[in-house]
């Protein structure tokens, strides 16, 4: 399938420090793609780039085909951005926000009144839509946010960490109106900070770190490049006697590291996980190994794969560290 | 064109609903016309003189201060982020910059259109026997202050920095035009170095019509503001980048 945007070899560079190493990148019709990355990977960065809002020193956009250099008019007709932060004019009412924002892409008349409508409707505040926006929750004014992104209907919505902040119940909300959006042929780019949202819209992930692009693939297929690993969740009784916490937990790490197949072993408080090859059965050898130390198993969960884990196996670091 | 208006409609919209910027201009100014001319006005022949003085220096020290409209209206805290989103429309670029400067020049012409005719109505101040002339050449020192704010937003990339920077230019300039106490009475090289402020050009100018009814400075002093105004603008042009709304 032909790529709605073609991004290839992007460049940039602050002061000297590399920020974007030469990222290439399709984004197909109709697809949520989710760019992760853990902080200063330069997700803002080719967010920035792609809504033509900064200049990359090298590399090429192109749009349905087009290069986007000397059709950037025609393609920011076609884009929809939901900024980070709330972009509105909180002395205003949420549909004279909304018929500003749809007029600056050429709509006028019944047009105008359709798409704003429209948009109201989307975001649910049809019943506020005389209220001004500083009167509005923070969950109603990143639904508004994104609704004046949407509202003249572009091809393309990049959205950058559109629900920081705000209640579950409002973040379900825009999750399904992203989902809405794509039903309806929407293509959605989407940055986040949250594993639990690319697990519920993505359609493709790429993982960006240090500037550069160290994973692509979908949500399966990238749980199945670390499926070879098998992670187990031992809660411990620390006993309050122990004088020496640290020697006992030194011993138990040495004991665990001696069991067959087992290749990582990270303790937190009481609670250790253990990385271990999947298909060799050591369950045994792992509940000797913290047992011969004296410790009292509490707990044990095996765990299943997840988007973060594969994050951390690829970065070395959670998503929101 | 067309993207154009929405945006100046929105720039001029903000402005008016700003207290503090149309208090700036009225109250604060209107004000410090009272003060100075009560405080001064042993030192003239009559205290109109005073009123006379001050309302005429004092306005052309508001049209400069017109500067900090501009970069309030350019790139303020709370409309900076929906600014964002006319920069990621089809219309972003230079309207944006553009009707920033003409926006801050409507709102503050309009205010200090008002203050001279309530200068006029309650202090007695006469503005020449052409009070129209007085209004017209009004307009491209107003443009001027705008585009000196739009200009040092463009520079400066904050809207801290260069209104730092211009309200102590514009102090400079307005001290050593004579907007606070005429320089001729520092004596010859104060006198002559006060030359050099464009707020002395306009000054003479305004007094020049106002009081002896001479039309004589008016187009040197809108002609040359025009090409200062000009300069202005091809540099906005040359500075402004998208990127500093990020």
């Amino acid at each position: 399938m032909e790529s709605l945007l073609s991004v290839r070899g992007l460049t940039k560079s602050f002061k000297g420090n590399q920020v974007l190493c030469g990222i290439g990148f399709d984004v197909i019709p109709g697809e949520v793609l989710c760019i992760l990355g853990p902080n200063g990977a330069g997700k803002s960065t080719t967010i920035n780039i792609l809504t033509a809002t900064l200049a990359a020193d090298k590399g090429e956009i192109r749009f349905e085909g087009k290069s986007i250099t000397g059709n950037l008019r025609a393609y920011k007709q076609q884009l929809g951005i939901v900024p980070q932060d709330i972009a509105l004019y909180e002395e205003l009412s949420a549909e004279r926000n909304l018929r500003f924002f749809a007029s600056l892409y050429g709509l006028r008349g019944s047009r105008l009144d359709a798409a704003v409508e429209e948009a109201l409707v989307f975001a649910e505040l049809v019943d506020r839509r005389h209220d001004q926006v500083k009167t509005f929750s923070g969950g109603m004014k990143r639904r508004l946010n994104i609704a004046c992104a949407i509202a003249h209907h572009p091809t393309l919505v990049i959205m950058d960490e559109p629900t920081v902040g705000i209640d579950p119940q409002s973040r379900n909300h825009i999750l399904e109106s992203i989902l809405r959006l794509r039903d309806g042929g929407t293509t959605v780019i989407y940055t986040t900070h949250y594993m639990e949202e690319v697990e519920a819209i993505s359609s493709r992930i790429i993982v960006l770190d240090h500037g550069a692009i160290i994973a692509e693939g979908t949500k399966e297929s990238l749980k199945e490049s670390i499926a070879s690993e098998r992670h187990c969740l031992v809660e411990v009784d620390v006993p309050e006697t122990t004088s020496d916490d640290t020697t006992v937990l030194r011993s138990v790490r040495e004991s665990l590291f001696s069991v067959d197949g087992v290749k990582s072993v990270s303790i937190e408080g009481a609670t250790i996980d253990v990385t271990s090859v999947a298909g060799i059965e050591n369950v045994d050898g792992i509940v000797s190994a913290i047992v011969g130390q004296g410790l009292p198993i509490k707990n044990m969960t095996s765990v299943p794969v997840s988007l973060e884990m594969v994050f951390l196996k690829l970065t070395g670091r959670k998503l929101r560290d | 064109m067309r993207d154009f208006l929405p945006i100046f409609e929105m720039d001029v919209r903000n402005l008016f609903r700003n207290p503090v910027l149309i208090g700036y201009n009225t109250v604060f100014a209107g004000g410090l016309i009272l003060i100075m001319g009560w405080l001064m006005g042993d030192s003239y022949a009559r205290v109109s003189d005073a009123y006379q003085y001050y309302a005429i220096t004092l306005l052309v020290y508001g049209t400069f201060s017109g500067a900090m409209t501009a970069t309030n209206c350019f790139m303020e805290r709370d409309i900076k982020k929906p600014n964002l989103r006319i920069i990621y429309s089809p219309a972003g670029g230079s309207s944006v910059w553009l009707s920033k400067m003409l926006a801050s020049f409507v709102f503050d012409y309009a205010l200090h259109i008002v203050l001279l005719i309530l200068c006029g109505t309650l202090l007695g101040v006469t503005f020449g026997s052409n009070p129209l002339a007085f209004i017209v050449l009004m307009a491209p020192a107003e443009l001027l202050g705008t585009a000196l704010g739009t200009f040092g937003c463009c520079v400066l990339h904050s809207e801290e920095l260069a209104s730092t920077v211009l309200s102590l230019v514009v102090s400079l300039l307005c001290v050593l035009g004579g907007t606070f106490f005429s320089p001729d009475a520092l004596g010859g090289p104060v006198a002559t170095i006060s030359l050099l402020s464009p707020v002395r050009w306009f000054d003479d100018a305004f007094f020049a019509m106002a009081c002896d009814n001479d039309l004589s400075s008016f187009w040197p002093v809108f002609l040359g503001c025009s090409v200062a105004i000009a300069v202005l603008v091809i540099g906005c042009k040359h500075f402004f980048r998208t990127e500093d709304y990020l």
